[in-house]
């Protein structure tokens, strides 16, 4: 008589084993569940010292002096909020600033009602944007500041900087999509079949929700199921499941997005390219990337899945400037802020590539 | 008919006399009481006019040889009425029958994403023009409103079920392609002894399935399409509930955008006002 091929004994073995360890895991995980666990995020101690309308200005109270005069301004995206660069103590963007010696600014763009609906990309880059760099070099009394740039956030901080090139210093942008003609990413192959027009003319502005569904569509697989189960393997750690939740917190706190920016960002960027081929107008203006002459720092994820490589990397060859580097992290779009790999790389990687950069600057007459 | 005639003059002659009484009794009534006296003796005349026609020789049968015609009157009236109902009951099960040929055509056998395509080609082509029947009167724009929100919302409903549909396929297909691989494996002597290899087989397979799935054209159309659906929905929803609104002393929707557009507009006009103030300011002050 033959070996069975199939090794019965062994699989309900490890079986009996796998529900033994359930059984364990679970009494765990209502006690971790029911104790009080802290799942704060963002709490990194900052003023508000700028606000119009929604949107407001942190400034962080630095922890050592500021090793460059020049303060750093960091750009979030519309889509989701700044309090993914703050999730939790030793794994946050803004905390490595603070200790690396950086003055470091952060805009909130709040949440956008129904009455933002009418808000263009003008008016979030030469009405916010413009009034909070103003504000923050009066402030400091400086003539340019650093400006950083996330996703979305990112863009607007390209358009800014062709727009106002004397304001800022040196610019970086992280996973920053600029060139939208490529097939890398789902977005970019999806987003030209949406009727854009019909989605804003119905719903007035994009509801944080509907774009998260439809950012959990891009992976189901993983993000809607394999998750889940890590979490359901991993909830009697108590370290786990509070990382767990802080990140489900961020994920989900998703502010709808101002009407007319949605449909201009679609339309301009992900339909007709505009912006890559110095044709997109805000304002009225013309966005030349010629005019980024300050030098340049360009991060993106290989394996990131919103904003692939291809849709990042162009930027630094189509910029007036000369000083310009790319840096492409082994990572995805949120690793290259979260994950522990990168923390080590990511911020220590920018603060050297500015004080590289760091001159003296005579300081202009500050209000305070 | 005579009989009749004179039982009714009889009671006319006694009213008209009990009337005389009380009109010289209460001259002030006497308005009143003689416009109902007045109406009661016109009709009087006429029946008696009537009931001597009617009583000569000859008339009777003048009026039952006209009986006699009122089935064809009745006939000819109802007729077009009729024809007009069975036609369009003929087009109503002519329509219905037509759905049998539709989902024959598109094959149910094969039940996938064609059936979804079939009923909503059915409804378009059957159902819809039944909620794009104008409306008349008063109301129509009402319920033309109510008719287009019902419209989208079905249309809506169909479009979301072939999304979902089409989202349920790479699990169908997952569960699939892992069987056959594990009956490979099973006769190769290779199976996984722990639990937790199965489960990450299939996941990866089933992130196989999605990644090709999103790629292809069929999806992101279906995905267009979806969106088209849940935004018309939305728009028709919405002009339906501000007609409700506007019976109620509330805002709609439309009155705040046009509220919030004027204030956006007045916002920028004061920004850059004052910007140009500061800037002549600062040239000012040079």
């Amino acid at each position: 008589m033959g070996q069975n091929k199939i090794p019965v004994d062994l699989l309900l073995a490890g079986l009996a084993e796998d529900a033994e360890e359930a059984q364990s895991r679970a009494q765990k995980a209502s006690d971790v569940l029911l104790e009080p666990l802290d799942t704060s995020i963002a709490v990194t101690d900052y003023e508000v010292v700028y606000e119009e309308d929604r949107v407001k200005l942190k400034h962080y109270v630095p922890v050592i002096e500021p090793k460059s005069k020049t303060p750093l301004l960091v750009v979030y995206a519309l889509i989701n909020r700044e309090t993914m660069l703050d999730l939790q103590p030793g794994r946050s963007v803004v905390e490595t600033f603070l200790k690396e010696g950086i003055d470091l600014y952060m805009v909130d763009w709040g949440y956008p009602t129904r009455k933002d609906k009418f808000l263009t990309i003008d008016d979030h880059v030469n009405g916010y944007m413009d009034n909070i760099v103003d504000f923050v070099r009066q402030k400091c009394g400086v003539d340019k500041i650093n400006l950083m740039g996330i996703c979305m956030g990112g863009t607007f901080c390209v358009i800014y900087s062709a727009l106002h090139s004397e304001k800022i210093k040196n610019l970086i942008t992280t996973v920053t999509p600029t060139n939208f003609d490529t097939d890398q990413g789902l977005l970019h192959v999806w987003m030209k079949h949406t009727d854009v027009d019909r989605m804003v003319d119905s719903f007035g502005n994009m509801p944080g929700d509907m774009m998260n569904l439809g950012f959990l569509l891009l992976n189901p697989a993983r993000l809607m199921i394999d998750k889940y189960v890590g979490f359901v393997e991993n909830m009697d750690k108590k370290d786990f499941v509070e990382n767990f939740i802080r990140m489900e917190k961020w994920i989900f706190d998703s502010p709808d997005v101002p009407g007319e920016t949605f449909r201009q960002f679609i339309k301009d960027l992900y339909q007709k390219n505009l912006l890559i081929r110095n044709k997109m107008e805000v304002g009225g203006q013309r966005v030349d990337l010629n005019n980024i002459t300050m030098p340049l720092l360009n991060f993106y994820g290989h394996f990131d899945h919103l904003v692939p490589p291809g849709a990042c990397d162009l930027l630094t060859s189509k910029v007036g400037s000369r000083d310009t580097e790319d840096v492409c992290l082994q990572t995805g779009h949120i690793g290259i802020y979260v994950s522990s790999r990168c923390q080590k790389e990511f911020v220590p990687k920018i603060v050297k590539w500015l004080a590289q950069r760091d001159e003296d600057q005579e300081p202009v007459a500050a209000h305070d | 008919m005579k009989a009749s005639n004179e039982f009714w003059e009889t009671a006319l002659g006694s009213w008209q006399g009990g009337f005389g009484k009380a009109a010289s009794a209460d001259s002030s009534k006497k308005t009143s009481t003689g416009r109902a006296r007045e109406s009661w003796e016109t009709t009087a005349k006429t029946w008696r006019a009537m009931a001597t026609v009617m009583g000569e020789p000859g008339a009777m049968d003048g009026v039952f040889k006209g009986l006699s015609g009122l089935p064809d009157i009745v006939v000819k009236l109802i007729q077009p009425a009729w024809n007009g109902l069975f036609h369009l009951q003929k087009e109503w099960a002519e329509r219905a029958g037509r759905i049998g040929e539709s989902s024959a055509a598109y094959s149910f056998d094969n039940l996938d994403q064609e059936a979804f395509r079939a009923w909503t080609q059915i409804y378009d082509k059957e159902f819809r023009q039944f909620l794009k029947i104008p409306q008349l009167g008063l109301t129509r724009s009402y319920q033309e409103r109510l008719q287009e929100a019902t419209d989208k919302f079905n249309i809506f409903q169909t479009t979301m079920a072939e999304f979902v549909s089409l989202l349920y396929l790479p699990i169908e297909k997952s569960f699939k392609v892992q069987q056959d691989k594990l009956s490979e494996m099973a006769e190769a002597g290779r199976l996984p002894t722990n639990s937790k290899d199965y489960y990450k087989m299939w996941v990866k397979i089933l992130e196989g399935h999605y990644m090709n799935l999103f790629q292809s054209p069929e999806y992101a159309q279906t995905l267009a399409r979806t969106l088209n659906a849940v935004s018309d929905f939305t728009t028709a929803r919405h002009g339906m509930l501000q007609d409700a609104l506007q019976f109620l002393p509330l805002p709609n929707q439309k009155d705040m955008d046009e509220l919030y557009r004027e204030i956006y507009l007045l916002k920028k006009r004061i920004n850059a006002l004052e910007k140009k103030n500061q800037n002549q300011g600062k040239t000012d002050d040079m």
